[in-house]
């Protein structure tokens, strides 16, 4: 316990913004979470929400917060690039870098924090912290004391926007947190496809400790794709907020196949009716690597829709946690919610703890879930087997099968085949 | 049609009446000379009060734990009378000697003892207020080498047996509630079967709680030995207090090799009136040891009763190709709430489980279903199936599912499947198009709903779980 309010009050010692006034609502806002985060404590394995992650390793590493160096060049990440996408932002450590990015600086609809702060202040004041609470949760809370840049999505009302968003966060520094924060706000009637990546540049040891914060308004349409591939060294903390107004659709494909560490909460609000979410996500570790994805899909208002599938191929001596919950509120009659959590244990050492949760509070609803865990089928082996393949072709074929529902998703083609030959070429017992 | 069906949900808890009858009740509170006490009036050997002294250290060391999904005010563990005991007038030798007022009592709660008790062929250990008033059919089953006896009966007749198993499978400082037991239990039932024995007739306990402010701390140890297999059941109820009442018990079963045990509950403590004032807090800690090979451990549970339910009868499958079973079935009216579920802990190769969960919510209640599946690493070629469904009945009331599933073995296949539903008005249109009234439709409704546990049900007790049924939810739809 001891160990662990030290990693807190170093942080808290760091704040840079004793002193600084770049905007008054947005100090106060960084003033209001460090005084929060100052209450509260970082989880341990006591505490439910986190009983099978244990955090305690980065407690131990005297980490400071990144600073802006910008020494990339466009040639190192260059293969990082999505040949789809025509606006790419690129943050390194957090830090916005025009020189990797491309965008229309004189269009306000796609910038960093800086730049929409000294032309639409209210704007950003009406939406950044709204969604992301911080009061309970010390990470977002840390985050938001320490947001010093961003990247910031807004689609005007009715565009469709036909080419990918590209948002990239690289990690460089060594022994670093990093604070990467999005935010998105989709008008009425928008359209846009996000990719939302995290990637590693080296093997420094670092945390990411990211959230972000999507606005959907009525009738918007979004889809989200969300890649974690930091490196086997990196401690990843996200939390992303998305709120789904009347009628709205939102589809989010989560890719997790990095860091050490990695705990990723998605709680998306059905604030309003006949809103639609597809949440899929898909985990792939191995090595002694830790994945722990908790979401929460909370109906608020009737006539919604919910379908969630959470994948899980553990390898090695990896372990992967999944929390999904759904909550029907009091009133959210005619909620449809269906969700499923498959898991395939591909070694002896491998480890799932799987939690589908639901927790319904009216009667007029259509809720399921369900949970596997498994291992590759021996008859599918010995089908594949039968036909002159391999064993080792075979379980990779097989392995890719599995996860290829969830990949097959992703609608943009160069990111999908990336990911698809990362599957194909990974090993199995 | 629901103002028929109104007038039946509300009716009155029909076993809500206080037996006069002199009791002996300790003091309020609870400190090492309480402990004393009950032991010295039970008359116990050294090591059991030791026993109990040790587990209440380790009781004072822990806290109230706080993670259900259940909420109640906290407990003044020190406004509790730990022991309460019908006042022997003499030393009983035949049921002709027992106290006609108790008798009575049973008589109301149409338990088949005494003479009655041959219409039903069922042996019964009565439990009154903590101590065991008179145990039927004993010789018979002695005849077989069955010992069937209160637990202080078997602390003195048996002392080997218990000082090997009691606490054996629940540790004594295993929980909050089940150290608290281990240090203040004042009676239960006792069982053995030698090996090979299989028990000629189902074996039944009726607890009953009748002082009000006492809390009913019994305590239940089933061994079955090598091929031996009983069937025992297990009913509760209490009359009504404003007070609420707190039971927590704790039920131990072992099988070894080749053993069967088949534990079933009715549970029908008073929930507390349609207010939510008053009710039992039933929290139990009830655990089977499969411990050896191709053993097996069912639990089946309709629990309808008490303000608050809140037990994980669970199976620890350690022998070799074991298997565990979980029947449930959990109603809940007006301010009810229930957590409950199991926990198939695999160790042993091949081992298997089912669960199969009904919850029905109805009222201003609160139904949650808890599970633990886990496949340890020893467990190669485990299997689990789980299934969970639950039904709303109104908009007032909640269902929930918390299946914890951990698996740490490839060769294991898990599956876990819930749902959640209500009462389609097309089902009932249909009903009542082949001239079925909608309260009818609604009992067959259900019944079908949790067929799948009553039919694991002995017979008797199904028979009384489908009418408790249609007695709790009468009068909720509509």
């Amino acid at each position: 316990m001891v160990i662990n309010t030290d990693y807190l009050e170093r942080s808290l010692e760091l704040w840079p913004f004793t002193n600084t006034k770049p905007s008054s609502w947005l100090n106060q806002l960084r003033a209001n979470a460090i005084d929060q985060a100052s209450m509260l404590r970082l989880p341990t394995k006591r505490d439910e929400e986190w009983r099978f992650t244990d955090i305690s390793a980065l407690t131990h590493l005297p980490f400071r917060p990144s600073q802006p160096e910008n020494i990339i060049h466009i040639g190192d990440v260059e293969h990082l690039f999505l040949k789809e996408a025509k606006i790419r932002l690129v943050f390194i450590d957090g830090y916005f870098s025009s020189s990797l990015s491309i965008f229309d600086p004189t269009s306000l609809t796609v910038g960093n924090l800086p730049m929409f702060l000294s032309s639409n202040s209210a704007y950003l004041e009406s939406h950044l912290g709204r969604l992301a609470k911080y009061e309970d949760n010390v990470f977002t809370a840390l985050n938001t004391a320490f947001l010093s840049d961003a990247a910031v999505v807004s689609i005007p009302k009715n565009a469709a926007v036909r080419d990918p968003i590209h948002l990239l966060f690289i990690a460089t520094q060594n022994e670093v947190t990093s604070y990467p924060r999005c935010l998105l706000v989709c008008e009425e009637g928008s359209n846009i496809t996000l990719v939302e990546e995290y990637i590693a540049h080296n093997n420094a040891k670092y945390i990411t400790n990211s959230v972000s914060e999507f606005f959907l308004a009525p009738h918007a349409n979004v889809k989200h794709i969300r890649i974690q591939r930091e490196n086997l060294e990196a401690f990843h903390l996200a939390n992303c907020a998305v709120s789904l107004d009347r009628a709205s659709q939102y589809q989010s494909i989560s890719i997790s196949t990095g860091a050490r560490i990695s705990r990723y909460n998605q709680n998306v609000f059905l604030n309003d009716e006949a809103a639609e979410c597809t949440i899929d996500g898909l985990t792939m570790i191995s090595n002694q690597q830790l994945a722990d994805t908790h979401s929460c899909i909370d109906h608020i208002k009737p006539h919604g829709t919910s379908y969630q599938q959470h994948k899980c191929i553990v390898n090695e001596k990896a372990h992967a946690v999944f929390n999904g919950r759904i909550v029907v509120r009091p009133h959210a009659q005619q909620t449809n919610s269906s969700q499923s959590s498959r898991n395939l244990l591909l070694s002896k050492t491998a480890q799932v703890n799987t939690k589908p949760q639901l927790e319904i509070f009216a009667d007029d609803v259509k809720c399921a879930h369900g949970a596997t865990v498994g291992q590759l089928d021996e008859e599918e082996l010995f089908y594949l087997g039968s036909r002159g393949l391999s064993p080792a072709t075979a379980r990779s074929l097989l392995t890719y099968a599995f996860a290829a529902e969830v990949i097959n998703r992703i609608p943009v083609t160069s990111l999908r085949q990336r990911l698809e030959q990362a599957i194909l070429y990974q090993k199995s017992e | 049609m629901s103002a028929v069906l109104q007038s039946l949900v509300n009716q009155p808890y029909k076993h809500g009446f206080v037996t006069e009858i002199e009791s002996d009740v300790a003091p309020k509170g609870l400190n090492e000379d309480i402990i004393r006490l009950i032991s010295a009036k039970k008359n116990e050997p050294e090591w059991l009060l030791t026993f109990r002294l040790e587990a209440y250290k380790t009781w004072l060391t822990m806290t109230e734990p706080k993670w259900q999904n259940v909420h109640y005010p906290s407990i003044d563990f020190q406004d509790i009378s730990y022991y309460s005991a019908p006042k022997p007038k003499k030393k009983l030798s035949s049921m002709d000697e027992v106290d006609p007022e108790l008798l009575r009592t049973f008589e109301k709660l149409g338990v088949p003892m005494h003479e009655r008790a041959a219409l039903a062929g069922v042996a019964v250990d009565v439990i009154f207020d903590s101590v065991s008033v008179a145990t039927t059919y004993k010789q018979k089953l002695a005849d077989v080498g069955i010992i069937f006896c209160s637990i202080s009966e078997a602390v003195h007749n048996h002392p080997e047996l218990i000082q090997k198993y009691l606490g054996s499978v629940v540790p004594v400082g295993d929980n909050y509630f089940a150290a608290l037991n281990s240090a203040v239990f004042t009676d239960g039932s006792f069982c053995f079967i030698p090996k090979g024995v299989k028990c000629p007739m189902d074996l039944s306990t009726y607890f009953r709680i009748n002082t009000e402010g006492s809390g009913q701390f019994e305590r239940t140890l089933i061994i079955a030995e090598e091929g031996a297999s009983v069937s025992y059941l297990e009913g509760c109820t209490a009359p009504r207090f404003d007070t609420n009442q707190l039971h927590a018990a704790v039920v131990e079963l072992i099988a070894l090799d080749d053993a069967d045990i088949k534990y079933s509950t009715v549970q029908n403590w008073y929930a507390g009136d349609e207010n939510g004032v008053g009710g039992i807090y039933n929290f139990v800690t009830k655990r089977g040891l499969a411990k050896g090979r191709n053993s097996r451990i069912s639990w089946t549970q309709v629990e309808t009763g008490s303000a608050i339910t809140w037990k994980y009868p669970s199976c620890i499958l350690r022998g070799d190709n074991s298997v565990g079973e979980f029947y449930s079935v959990a109603v809940t009216n007006n301010y009810q709430q229930a957590d409950t579920g199991t926990k198939m802990i695999h160790l042993g190769k091949n081992t298997r489980s089912t669960i199969v969960s009904k919850g029905i919510s109805a009222g201003h209640s609160n139904s949650s279903y808890r599970g633990l599946v886990r496949i340890s690493p020893t467990a190669e070629g485990a299997r689990n199936y789980s299934q969970c469904d639950s039904m709303l009945i109104g908009d007032q009331c909640g269902a929930h599912t918390f299946p914890y599933i951990q698996v740490h073995n490839n060769t294991a296949k898990v599956e876990h499947e819930a749902s959640t539903s209500k009462i389609g008005e097309d089902q009932l249109f249909y009903f009542s198009q082949r001239g079925i009234d909608a309260e009818e439709a609604v009992s067959m409704i259900i019944n079908g709903f949790c067929k799948d546990v009553f039919q694991q049900l002995p017979m008797e007790f199904a028979v009384e779980a489908t009418k408790l049924l249609s007695f709790k939810l009468e009068g909720s739809v509509g």
